[in-house]
């Protein structure tokens, strides 16, 4: 699995990063510092520190395709630890990770440093999460968290932990999911039950299938007197999450839940946290050696893209739930967004990409792939879809 | 001509001896902005109020807001934002011993070796303390046919070459060498052996009769004897301390001192960088915002000695993070590694002054290092302590703030 996640691309032995590392200094025999006086002028007594070294790396990259593995299973570690909240494993991997990334470095590294670097502001954010969870739930000992969207239900082991490590000990711990298969339901309830029952914790799993913007009626959710209740919301820009915006809205104040918890999902698939990573980071890999290929080595305009630009999405994209990060999150696929409020698609043939091609072809760069689809343009690096554009009307 | 600095932190007063022009007032971090500090500051206190809520507030914003691989603030941002994130979770000595197995691993004599030219080759931060240590030596040695510098130190020995140098070409015989290196780094450990034959390698180039030894099994420097060193009665001893005394724990300082007495060296050269993480080290928020004044400088003199794309400058960097975090997030007793509480020169010079009376820099070593400084970047001056209120050495200021001093001393 791993190795289809690094690109197939000649990187490896042509990236000009890589090159330059193999461009060891030959040192001549009594050589010792940078600053040779030995063959400078001797009467300079003091004076040694003139000469520049050449210009190699000094991270001494050897071996690199051996440690850009190494590098990804770390991160894929690492995220794993992240998914279910262990935020000691996490924290010990990342200082590794991090060693062996630099946004200086060759694609591989320059990705690593990012995703390094969102790991840890997730590890940050989740901890924060968890306090402010913790805080909220202080003095209580009957919970009852209503999840609108609970999929996997991957995010409640880290609300265990921290219920189970308590001194005051919890009576009862209850979790309303909703969703939309009653197999996956079933599943996951099973898996959060063996998990609560590892941890000692009294534990209570009620599936509901279907939308909460369906429910009229309190006694439907089984709320219980005593009670502090915890909603967790995700939205998905991409489907449908409550039924009804409004009808979720009525239902809340009626609920007055002591603590609400939302997420805001980009990508299309993979309701996990972990399932979202892998296909970020191979799809930033992919973007990160397009990249590479198209500037220069040391390019500071490079890295000035990559930090600005990747850097705060490929944040947008690991961190979960809290505020979002810029502000302007790009939707990635606007094609279903736009037809759930009404609008319908224009074909992108013809002229427009016509023009598409002719500018690509002004460019250098190798590797891009321009191809219509449904009326939408995709630009593609490597057989990797990178963007789709698309044009739309409102539909009558 | 009067020192115009509006941060008066111990600036001596004396007048500036040699001054380059500084680059125009265009900072290079974060112009006026500064938020990192503010946001930074704010967190100290609250951790130190116990504030719960508002700790996780500004935790929350500065995690938003920092990157490690952005401009000054939001460097300054990440790496004390982890420190103030351990202190918080108390993970501290963890984190520390994490990073610092981490950060050996991937350490090799190749990649030390780089980055401590490069890092020469942009700034004087370390060179200052080699060419004012060793004129101050070389001096006090004069004349003498044996010599035994002991080097307490972590900078793989780029200091010496110029001195063997100087030595091969004395006027006189040339003298014989023992250079005794004590190493309390775990990175810096693993490569001596490689950096003593090539040490041999270059002192038999030079023609001087040489001697190398290491000494690394060390807990800590107060288990340093004269035998262990093997100082011999015959020998002129020279002890060279730079970034060493820092690593003492600070209630064993003084006893370190009277023990380096006791070697009877005919010069004592004493280097290190100019902030104060000691006399505040049972309050958390003094401390912290020395450490974060420290760091601010540094950071923005790396910013501005390297280039933007520097892998080296981002090693120096993750350094200084492993030393905030042991700073400011660990315990005083089970340190785990070095201490790292600096001290400034006013207060070393206290200390020494119990075993020790100190040497002025003679005119020849100050120019030499005034010449020194005119190889780099604007920036740079040299500035003279004051003779009373028990001050002595030289200071290397950057933009005005006293960063380094160096001194000499002798029994």
């Amino acid at each position: 699995m791993l190795q289809s996640l690094i690109p197939q691309s000649p990187i490896n032995s042509t990236d000009p990063n890589n090159s330059s590392s193999s461009m060891k200094s030959k040192r001549a025999a009594g050589d010792f510092t940078a600053g040779d006086s030995s063959s400078e002028d001797p009467s300079s007594k003091r004076a040694s520190y003139e000469k520049p070294t050449t210009e190699t790396d000094s991270r001494g990259d050897d071996g690199g395709e051996a440690s850009g593995l190494r590098l990804l299973g770390l991160l894929l570690q690492c995220a794993e630890c992240v998914a279910i909240d262990n935020l000691n494993g996490a924290t010990d991997l990342l200082p590794e990770i991090a060693e062996l990334s630099s946004p200086f470095g060759s694609s591989p590294e320059r990705v690593g440093a990012y995703f390094a670097h969102a790991l840890q502001a997730r590890v940050v954010s989740s901890y924060l999460a968890n306090q402010a969870i913790f805080q909220a739930l202080d003095g209580e000992d009957r919970v009852h968290v209503i999840d609108f969207d609970i999929m996997q239900g991957l995010q409640w082991p880290g609300l265990f932990h921290i219920l189970a490590s308590r001194p005051k000990k919890i009576r009862s711990m209850r979790i309303t999911g909703f969703g939309s298969s009653s197999e996956l339901l079933e599943s996951t309830g099973r898996r959060l039950a063996d998990f609560a029952s590892s941890l000692g914790l009294p534990f209570e799993f009620h599936p509901l299938e279907g939308k909460i913007g369906n429910v009229t009626d309190l006694s439907q959710l089984g709320v219980r007197p005593q009670e502090a209740i915890v909603v967790h919301w995700m939205h998905h820009c991409l489907y449908d999450v409550t039924g009804s915006d409004l009808g979720t809205l009525k239902l809340l104040t009626l609920l007055r839940p002591k603590l609400i918890t939302t997420v805001e999902q980009d990508l299309s698939h993979g309701g996990s946290f972990l399932a979202r990573f892998v296909e970020a980071l191979h799809y930033y890999s992919a973007l990160f050696d397009a990249l590479g290929d198209g500037f220069g080595a040391d390019s500071v305009e490079r890295h000035m893209v990559e930090q600005q630009l990747f850097g705060c999405e490929i944040r947008n994209i690991v961190a979960v739930g809290g505020p979002k990060r810029t502000g302007e999150v790009k939707v990635e696929r606007w094609g279903d967004e736009l037809r759930r409020v009404g609008f319908g698609p224009v074909s992108l043939g013809g002229s427009p990409a016509a023009q598409a091609s002719l500018l690509l072809g002004m460019f250098p760069w190798k590797g891009y792939t321009l191809v219509e689809e449904n009326g939408c343009l995709k630009l593609g690096w490597k057989d990797l879809s990178l963007l789709t554009a698309s044009a739309w009307r409102p539909a009558d | 001509m009067q020192s115009n600095s509006s941060n008066n932190n111990n600036l001596p007063q004396t007048s500036h001896t040699s001054t380059s022009r500084s680059s125009d007032s265009g900072e290079a971090c974060g112009g006026g902005n500064k938020w990192a500090s503010k946001l930074l500051s704010e967190c100290a206190r609250a951790i130190s109020d116990k504030d719960s809520s508002k700790i996780h507030q500004l935790l929350w914003m500065l995690n938003e807001l920092a990157s490690p691989y952005g401009d000054c603030d939001q460097k300054l941002a990440s790496y004390f934002l982890q420190a103030l994130f351990c202190k918080a979770t108390d993970s501290g000595q963890r984190c520390f011993k994490t990073l610092a197995t981490v950060a050996e691993k991937s350490h090799s004599f190749d990649s030390a070796r780089k980055l401590i030219l490069k890092f020469q080759e942009v700034s004087p931060w370390t060179t200052f303390g080699h060419v004012a240590s060793n004129g101050a030596i070389l001096e006090a040695l004069d004349g003498e046919s044996k010599l035994h510098i002991i080097d307490i130190s972590n900078t793989l020995c780029t200091q010496w070459p110029t001195l063997l140098e100087a030595l091969a070409t004395r006027n006189d015989e040339t003298p014989r060498l023992k250079l005794t290196v004590v190493v309390t780094a775990s990175i810096v450990k693993s490569v001596m052996k490689e950096i003593g034959q090539r040490m041999e390698k270059f002192a038999r180039l030079m023609g001087v009769p040489f001697e190398f030894n290491v000494i690394s099994g060390l807990n800590h420097i107060g288990e340093l004897t004269k035998e262990g060193l093997g100082v011999r009665e015959d020998e002129a001893v020279a002890i060279n301390c730079v970034g060493a005394l820092r690593r003492v724990e600070v209630d064993e300082r003084n006893s370190v001192i009277q023990l380096l007495r006791s070697l009877s060296p005919r010069v004592v050269t004493v280097v290190e960088e100019e902030a104060d993480f000691s006399s505040s080290r049972y309050d958390f928020v003094r401390c912290f915002e020395e450490c974060l004044r420290f760091y601010t400088l540094y950071f923005e003199m790396l910013e501005e000695s390297f280039a933007p794309t520097s892998n080296e400058r981002l090693m120096l960097e993750r350094e200084c993070s492993r030393n905030i975090i042991r700073v400011l997030a660990c315990d005083e007793e089970n340190g785990g590694g070095e201490c790292e509480r600096r001290e400034r020169g006013i207060q070393w010079s206290g200390r020494l002054r119990e075993a020790f009376s100190p040497v002025g820099f003679s005119d020849d070593v100050v120019d030499d290092v005034k010449a020194l400084l005119k190889r780099y970047k604007a920036g740079w001056a040299l500035v003279l302590a004051q003779g009373d209120n028990h001050e002595s050495g030289i200071y290397l200021t950057w933009k005005e703030e006293p960063v380094v001093w160096a001194s000499a001393w002798k029994p």
